[in-house]
């Protein structure tokens, strides 16, 4: 039996208060949503700290180490800057740890009301849940983007202020900026150093090989056998003149000239700018795959586990990795994908192959055009958005 | 069109509903196990109703289906005269609930957890954070963090909560939990006052003391099933009457009273105690009987040193109704 109250008496006049039409169903987040969602990601304190040591302090430490050794032992340690440093430091240290820590802070995001009992709250306030779910985006880039930028401006600004003022090319100091002519003139007033310290590959095509051999066989390199071309015992053989020793020096130098040139002291502006982009996008991705999973499967630490596998142990075997009939699925990890866009020059890691004298970044990658890399990196970006989303809007709270 | 953008009629439809909560059939499972079983439920506006049952009565997954924290497997809902989920969002914008224990981000403090929610809600939300704070009285610690709050301040902070969004509804789950005597008197007053703004409060709770002191309406929920519901005078008006009695001789008191037509009315129950009787009269009987049973026990010689009638609570009455619903089941 269901007995009613009465209720002329105590029913109240209509609902006036708060009546007023909003727009609280819109999946658009507000502006006040997310403010407030980056003050709660910044207030979390453990996490910016770790942030901040990540993606500034490593970068820093390094670097300040360096320059202080240099300019206490200068003959002992090299300057702290350069191509080298600057292209280790940032696809080395900051394409890895900025995608970690992106991804943590994505994860974070995507989880945090979840585990804290907030998500209960905000969805009886009546608001979109995909709202919610959205305003998370802009404010956690709002603080890993910045992150990023400001450690990687500091490598930028030592690697270019502090860089080598010669250039060391396989071990031997260089001038920089030389022509194809210029290095073979300079080659050949050190012929010795070129010859001992250069690169050299005879085949059946080179010209002059037989003296290029009689000149390598008789110049000395000094400490011992295996360390030179030649011994410097002539075994018989005439002594080459002081003119077939400079003109195989200038031969090598020939040879030696496309891996010269891309040598630099310090990065160019246009390579500060496309890996500072890329950088970013790294991070971008790391942060939204990170809020998708961590939304999820509503967990931080399963998540932030999941994407440092993704990024350390897996990225690296399904990029290089040769798996019959699997090549298109291994193209479709969003690591592989970054790595084909990174700036030209740039070693990845577990791609190998760039960096001074090599090949590029991309030289040990799985092949992969730009329109695929590119397309590999929409679809988890929004991929992941759509999932996250999804569980948002269907979870239990 | 947003959902919370509704037209004039329905706007229209929803403020002249007389009912806070409105359900037909509501029912809610898990696999096998049906937590909320074709509920029906009519909660007037304005008033304080409680909504008692015991543990795992399914009191908190119907507050959880109310408020599309979960979806109903059947039936349909109101709130405030709106359609649920239909218009969720703009029932919800004059609904302010705790639903279990209420927690917070930990790192934050009061006032920064309740802007979280403000900033959901409709601009002029932020301006009743501060308000809320001072209502529930822990303005003075809004600027801690909630890690450092007690239970009874996260309980407060709750109600806050629900006061930022200016509600018409306020749903409370077990809202005392944690409170001491004086916190809950405050709450008790608190509820009693937003009452008497011409809100209407529904209080889940199993402290069924605090419920007949604050609500004027009650639905006994048990096993998903809401078994009763009403005004709690009417409710109580339909229970048993129980008479204490302390007499000279209460076996030979209790076998004249069983003879009588009052002792052996369907329903009666007479028990010997060490000091006297026991007597539990049908729901519905008069007071003339209290008189009859003193006049009995007088002319049979038995002494009579006290008769009292004990008042129906809420509680004896609960434990009537969902004592008798399980024997029955």
């Amino acid at each position: 039996m269901t007995i009613l109250p009465d209720v002329s008496s105590s029913a109240p006049g209509p609902a006036t208060t708060g009546a007023q039409p909003d727009h609280r169903g819109s999946w658009i987040p507000s502006g006040a949503m997310i403010t407030t969602r980056f003050m709660e990601l910044r207030k979390r304190r453990g996490l910016m700290i770790a942030l901040m040591l990540v993606t500034v302090g490593i970068p820093t430490v390094f670097l300040a180490i360096r320059l202080l050794l240099h300019a206490f032992a200068p003959h002992t340690y090299g300057p702290a800057g350069g191509y080298v440093i600057y292209s280790a430091l940032v696809s080395g240290v900051l394409y890895v740890f900025g995608f970690i820590v992106a991804a943590t802070l994505g994860a974070t995001a995507g989880s945090a009301d979840l585990g804290e009992g907030m998500f209960r709250h905000l969805v009886v306030t009546g608001r979109s849940r995909l709202a919610l779910y959205l305003a998370r985006i802009p404010a956690g880039l709002a603080i890993i983007v910045p992150l990023v930028a400001v450690g990687f401006t500091i490598v930028c600004a030592v690697c270019v202020f502090a860089a080598p003022t010669t250039l060391s090319y396989q071990g031997v100091n260089v001038p920089i900026g030389l022509s194809s002519a210029g290095l073979q003139t300079w080659a050949s007033d050190h012929a010795d150093e070129v010859i001992c310290n250069f690169a050299i590959r005879i085949g059946p095509s080179t010209p002059n090989a037989s003296t290029l051999n009689a000149v390598l066989n008789s110049v000395p390199c000094g400490n011992g056998p295996g360390n030179g071309p030649g011994s410097g015992i002539a075994n018989g053989q005439p002594q080459p003149s002081q003119t077939q020793i400079r003109g195989a020096a200038s031969l090598i130098a020939r040879m030696n000239y496309s891996g010269y040139a891309r040598q630099f002291l310090y990065p160019s502006n246009s390579l500060m700018i496309k890996s500072g982009l890329w950088l970013e996008l790294e991070a971008v991705i790391g942060f939204i795959v990170g809020l998708g999973l961590g939304s999820l499967i509503g967990q931080r630490t399963v998540a932030v586990i999941m994407m440092i596998v993704l990024e350390v142990v897996l990225t690296p075997i399904l990029s290089r990795a040769r798996i019959p009939h699997l090549s298109n699925l291994q193209r479709a990890v969003v690591g592989l994908a970054t790595a084909h866009l990174s700036p030209g020059g740039l070693p990845v890691f577990g791609g190998g192959g760039g960096g001074p004298g090599g090949d590029g970044g991309n030289a040990g990658l799985l092949p992969e055009s730009t329109t695929v890399a590119v397309c590999v990196i929409v679809a988890w970006l929004v991929g992941w958005t759509i999932l996250g989303a999804w569980r948002m809007i269907t979870r239990d709270a | 069109m947003s959902t919370a953008t509704l037209s004039g009629s329905s706007d229209q439809r929803a403020t002249e509903s007389q009912w806070a909560v409105e359900t037909h059939g509501l029912t809610k499972r898990f696999g096998e196990n049906v937590a909320v079983n074709g509920v029906e439920l009519l909660i007037p506006r304005g008033c304080a109703f409680g909504y008692l049952g015991p543990n795992g009565a399914g009191k908190t997954t119907l507050i959880r289906v109310l408020l599309g924290l979960t979806q109903a497997d059947a039936g349909t809902m109101s709130l405030l005269g709106y359609s649920v989920p239909r218009h969720r969002a703009a029932a919800l914008a004059r609904v302010g609930a705790i639903v279990d224990e209420p927690r917070f981000h930990g790192h934050l403090t009061g006032r920064q957890n309740l802007r979280l929610l403000a900033a959901a809600r409709e601009r002029a939300a932020r301006d009743r954070i501060d308000p809320s704070l001072e209502r529930v009285g822990i303005l003075h610690r809004a600027d801690d963090r909630i890690s450092t709050y007690s239970m009874g301040m996260r309980q407060r902070l709750g109600v806050a909560a629900c006061l930022i969004g200016d509600p018409q509804l306020l749903i409370l789950d077990e809202p005392m939990n944690g409170l001491d005597p004086a916190g809950m008197q405050d709450m008790r007053e608190m509820i009693l006052s937003l009452v008497a703004e011409g809100r209407t409060v529904v209080l889940s709770s199993h402290l069924l003391d605090e419920v007949e002191r604050t609500c004027d309406a009650v639905a006994i929920v048990d096993r998903g099933n809401v078994i009763r519901q009403g005004p709690i005078s009417e409710l109580l008006a339909g229970a048993s009457l129980v008479l204490e009695v302390d007499c000279s001789d209460p076996d030979r008191a209790r076998a004249l009273v069983a003879a009588t037509a009052i002792g052996a009315a369907d329903g009666s129950e007479v028990t010997a105690e060490p000091t006297g009787l026991g007597l539990t009269l049908p729901a519905g009987t008069g007071r003339e009987v209290v008189a009859e049973v003193n006049r009995l026990l007088v002319d049979g010689g038995i002494s009579v040193y006290r008769l009292q009638v004990v008042q129906a609570s809420l509680e004896s009455w609960f434990l009537q109704v969902t004592s008798r619903l399980g024997e029955s089941q």
